[in-house]
């Protein structure tokens, strides 16, 4: 039984450099430039889950990614995991989408492909943080979808078997395929690439799509196609300092039961 | 002039800095307590590649080249030197394998050790001296189609763990390159060293007593055994030696400069006090110094320039690298203070190792020698 | 009052009982209602409904009942059309719902299906005037917390929001209270069955964070000074929950479901407790909301007190036990 996988993949912002992320208060928008940017780190989870079903079962994995020509880097390292194809779909058009709007430019990519069986995605972007184009992708191509997944496995019939977390335990969930699914980082350990297959990946071809090649209606992607728009950002200020005592141990320990009880911190 | 990588050794780069972080990290000080050969660690990081990069495709290398070979040792000795140095040892032995060997030795042994599957040592040095080879007293006696093979040898990194144990003795006085595999009647491992640093690479001696070897373990041509050796030396021991010392000073560096932007007295960061950033900006400098010395020898080897233009640079990377290693750590105890002086914190662990890089693949007084020598040829 | 432009909350439900983080939405929901000239409303999707007084007893009004055996366990397909039917019907304004994990999925999936406006992860909700009418301004943290973001959505209706649970506040419960039910019939045929739930496992897990009213969390400091048993005695005197940064999760001194911060979790108890943690953003804006949050640390000039509203300068191994012999005697005395 072979499979053909897609796997949604975005290029991030490192996380340890959010902070030196700044904020220009007149013109409301955010400086990113200069700060490395790295492959999404729950879509890794995403990747190393098709890359062994392939293992597995055969088939082809493609990766898709909405973004700009920066995101060329990611699309190689997906190559140097072992993904057979990896195409970026890139346009200015489509900057400054918000959810819906990135799930209609990758469904609009993905429907190009031809048959697809699976379509795997991380649970969220450590940028965005909204985890909501998975599901939003999967209504839009009319697939079902499965989210928080920590195991999953096909069976013989050709439907998967997952276990999706919810708090506290989880639901024992069936799918028939085509179907798209959200990975949590409990259902696999990814790979690094290997020295062999970095070697190989910088002489593949990424392919690269616009809107043009796509036919997509540019009301439909980037700010336009969005329903959601900030209004302003703001820096956040820290303020509820209150009394500091030191010294003695017992002595400052019996101050502060009593401040606490003011509080009304204990019962 | 472009001082960039090329993609795929930033992306070898990165991949390497990843395993280390993630792999590495929070093994090393367990690791070092223990001081046991990290075979895990060596198994994974050949899984990777890392072992291939000298290696050509046809024996599962990668043929990625020198600088891509210093560039994974230097990442990983960021993290955890003991696996940079263990590294340093298998390229070694691949690299005598595949300049001097035959096809069949390049066959049957190359593949094994590029994987993993079987660990190397590269033995020169013995009790009379390693600086001076000349002196060398390991005998292999030519008989009929063996050699009888006599003598000991010592410091030998990885021998207490090699499967394969390359190594050089004289055939009628001229040093020959021979291999022997473990198990050989007549070879036998002797003590392990005990070391104040690098705690988990085995370092120690082996020794023959008229143990046979077929003929056809002899590496390159009779008596060529300094020449091959010395290349080796030259292209690729030095430069990983010296990669290692370039990653010991960054490892120490960052955790001291950490140390200094969050450590406050004052009410302030010490790293704002101009005394600890001149500290700090003579570490970073020798640090960058080292690291561009580093990259131009092996980029030269990567060139093709010939063994006697690569020697002087690499010799220039080794003796810099190492005491700008022993240097950096030095400061970095001091600038952390009493965390400088526990182990947890690493940096005086560092110290240790960078101790160890001195003698390795040749002393900085054999390097001086060598650059002395060839600029006043 | 007419039924458009209500304000919704999903009532999330397990077996039939309500999830605390749905609650958390109604004092919310009520205040947006009332700004935006409206009223609130619950809508519920399970088996059977049979304890949804529990919602009017918090204070909703009115519950949309959608109930069927086949229902019991959240379906994804069907309660995702189910809702998205539902809002196409009664044209709310505003939807809520809570980020738990079903939440976090069946609120982007309604918002594909109305084509509505989503935001993830509120911190703040509130209500400005836009052209001449009112908007719903949504807050969230971006890029570990040290930049708010305002989002809105300017034309297209609803508009929803998943709210970070543990931000807001339990109404109070006021048992007989009564409303408003309005049922909508289900028809199983109708609804996407190419994912089923079969079956929903429980596991243990240790007393939840969200849920406990003392936290005692603790930081790099507790791990250097190696005072961990002292943090777990103070959380046991004081029958709270264990919790802890990074550092604490690295060593192993806690599980990755106990860490605080914007990779964590965020919480709102009712007193929080830092102990050797100097404050770094991304780690308090996983508290910040608590009621009271008093700070142990060694350095003076730790960031954590600019948020505490009490702290205590020392060394945690000459503090702590002192602390916990304190409270211990003080709980005692109070029976």
């Amino acid at each position: 039984m072979r499979l053909n996988i897609v796997v949604c993949i975005k290029q991030v912002p490192h996380p340890e450099h959010f902070h030196e992320i700044k904020l220009d208060p007149e013109s409301q928008t955010i400086n990113r430039r200069g700060i490395p940017a790295i492959l999404n780190p729950p879509d890794k989870h995403a990747l190393e889950e098709a890359l062994q079903l392939k293992e597995r079962y055969g088939g082809t994995i493609t990766a898709v990614s909405m973004g700009p020509p920066e995101a060329s880097q990611i699309m190689e390292e997906a190559y140097a995991l072992g993904v057979d194809r990896s195409i970026l779909l890139c346009d200015p058009l489509f900057a400054g989408a918000d959810t819906l709007a990135t799930a209609r430019a990758l469904a609009i990519g993905i429907q190009r492909l031809g048959e697809v069986d699976l379509i795997l995605c991380g649970t969220h972007s450590m940028d965005g943080a909204t985890g909501q184009v998975g599901p939003q992708l999967a209504e839009i191509l009319g697939f079902p979808f499965i989210g928080f997944v920590r195991k999953m496995e096909i069976q013989e019939r050709g439907t998967v078997l997952a276990e999706r977390t919810i708090e506290r335990g989880y639901l024992k969930v069936e799918g028939s395929l085509p179907l798209v699914l959200s990975v949590t980082k409990e259902i696999n350990t990814p790979r690094l690439p290997t020295v062999i297959g970095i070697m190989e990946a910088t002489q593949k071809e990424i392919y690269t799509w616009d809107t043009k090649e796509l036919g997509i209606d540019p009301a439909l992607v980037g700010i336009e196609g969005s329903p959601t728009r900030v209004s302003g950002i703001f820096e956040r200020r820290l303020s509820r300092k209150g009394e500091l005592l030191q010294g003695d141990p017992e002595e400052v320990i019996r101050k502060a039961i009593k401040r606490l009880r003011e509080l009304e911190a204990l019962r | 002039m472009d001082f960039n990588l090329t993609r795929e050794q930033e992306m070898l780069r990165n991949m390497v800095r990843e395993f280390a972080e993630k792999d590495l990290a929070p093994k090393a000080l367990e690791l070092d307590n223990k001081g046991e050969f990290p075979a895990d660690v060596i198994k994974k990081m050949c899984e990777l590649g890392l072992g291939g990069t000298l290696g050509k495709k046809e024996y599962g290398g990668s043929a990625m080249g020198h600088l891509a070979s210093i560039l994974s040792v230097e990442e990983i000795s960021r993290v955890y030197p003991p696996a940079g140095f263990c590294l340093e040892g298998i390229h070694s032995a691949i690299a005598l394998i595949q300049n001097a060997g035959t096809e069949e030795q390049k066959k049957n042994l190359l593949p094994r050790l590029i994987k993993g599957e079987k660990i190397p040592c590269v033995g020169v040095t013995e009790a009379t001296g390693g600086s001076d080879p000349s002196v060398m007293q390991t005998v292999a006696r030519p008989e009929g189609d063996e050699f009888v093979i006599d003598g000991r040898k010592v410091w030998i990194t990885l021998a207490p763990v090699a499967d394969i144990i390359c190594f050089l003795a004289t055939v009628d006085g001229k040093a020959t390159a021979f291999y022997v595999e473990d198990g050989t009647p007549g070879f036998e491992k002797g003590h392990r060293a005990d070391q104040v640093g690098l705690k988990s690479v085995p370092i120690g001696e082996f020794a023959f007593t008229g143990c046979r070897i077929p003929r056809s373990n002899m590496i390159g041509k009779e008596g060529g055994g300094l020449p091959a050796a010395l290349t080796v030396f030259s292209t690729v021991a030095r430069p990983n030696v010296a990669a290692i010392a370039l990653g010991v000073a960054e490892g120490a560096y960052e955790v001291a400069l950490k140390y200094c932007k969050e450590r406050k007295l004052y009410g302030a960061p010490i790293a704002n006090l101009q005394a600890i950033q001149f500290s700090l900006a003579d570490m970073s400098t020798e640090i960058e110094a080292a690291r561009w010395l580093c990259y131009y020898g092996v980029w030269k080897a990567d060139q093709g320039k010939s063994v006697r233009e690569v020697a002087v640079d690499t010799a220039r990377a080794k003796v810099f690298a190492t005491e700008v290693a022993i240097k950096t750590c030095v400061r970095a105890t001091q600038l952390m203070g009493g965390y400088g002086l526990s182990p947890e914190y690493e940096v005086i662990r560092r110290l240790q190792d960078a101790l160890e890089l001195f003698p390795a693949a040749g002393t900085s007084e054999i390097m001086r020698v060598t650059i002395g020598r060839s600029i006043t040829r | 009052m007419s039924s458009k432009n209500e304000i919704w909350i999903w009532a999330e439900q397990r077996q039939e009982r309500i999830e605390p983080s749905s609650i958390e939405l109604i004092e919310k929901g009520k205040e947006l209602a009332e700004l935006l000239s409206s009223s609130l409303a619950a809508v519920y999707i399970g088996g059977s409904g049979e304890r949804i007084e529990e919602l009017f007893e918090y204070g909703v009004p009115k519950v949309y009942l959608l109930h069927h055996p086949e229902l019991v366990l959240y379906q994804g397909g069907p309660y995702s059309i189910l809702f998205s039917r539902l809002v196409a019907k009664y044209q709310p304004q505003v939807i809520l719902m809570s980020t738990t994990y079903l939440g976090l999925e069946l609120a982007p999936r309604v918002a594909a299906l109305t084509g509505a406006g989503l935001t993830a992860h509120c911190v703040d909700l509130f209500v400005e005037r836009h052209k001449d009418g009112h908007i719903l301004v949504q807050v969230v943290p971006g890029w570990g917390g040290n930049l708010m973001v305002k989002i809105v959505c300017p034309e297209r209706r609803p508009q929803m929001a998943t709210v970070k649970a543990g931000i807001f506040e339990k109404p109070q419960r006021r048992p007989g209270a009564s409303g408003e039910v309005v049922s909508n019939p289900v028809r199983l045929d109708e609804l996407d069955w190419r994912v089923k739930a079969i079956e929903l496992i429980e596991e243990e897990e240790d007393r939840s964070l969200e849920e406990a009213d003392v936290i005692v969390c603790g930081g790099w400091g507790v791990k250097g000074a190696g005072v961990m048993d002292d943090l777990q005695k103070l959380a046991e005197t004081l029958k709270g929950a264990v919790a802890g940064t990074r550092p604490l999760v690295d060593a192993g001194l806690i599980a990755e479901n106990q860490m605080i911060g914007i990779s964590g979790k965020t919480v709102n108890p009712r007193l929080f407790i830092s102990l050797g943690a100097s404050g770094a953003s991304h780690f308090t804006t996983g508290f910040l909301k608590s009621k009271v949050i008093f700070s142990i640390d060694q350095n003076p000039n730790a960031q954590i007190f600019e948020v505490s509203d009490l702290g205590i300068v020392g060394d945690l191994k000459k503090v702590l036990p002192v602390l916990v012999d304190e409270l211990e005697r003080y709980m005692q005395s109070r029976g």
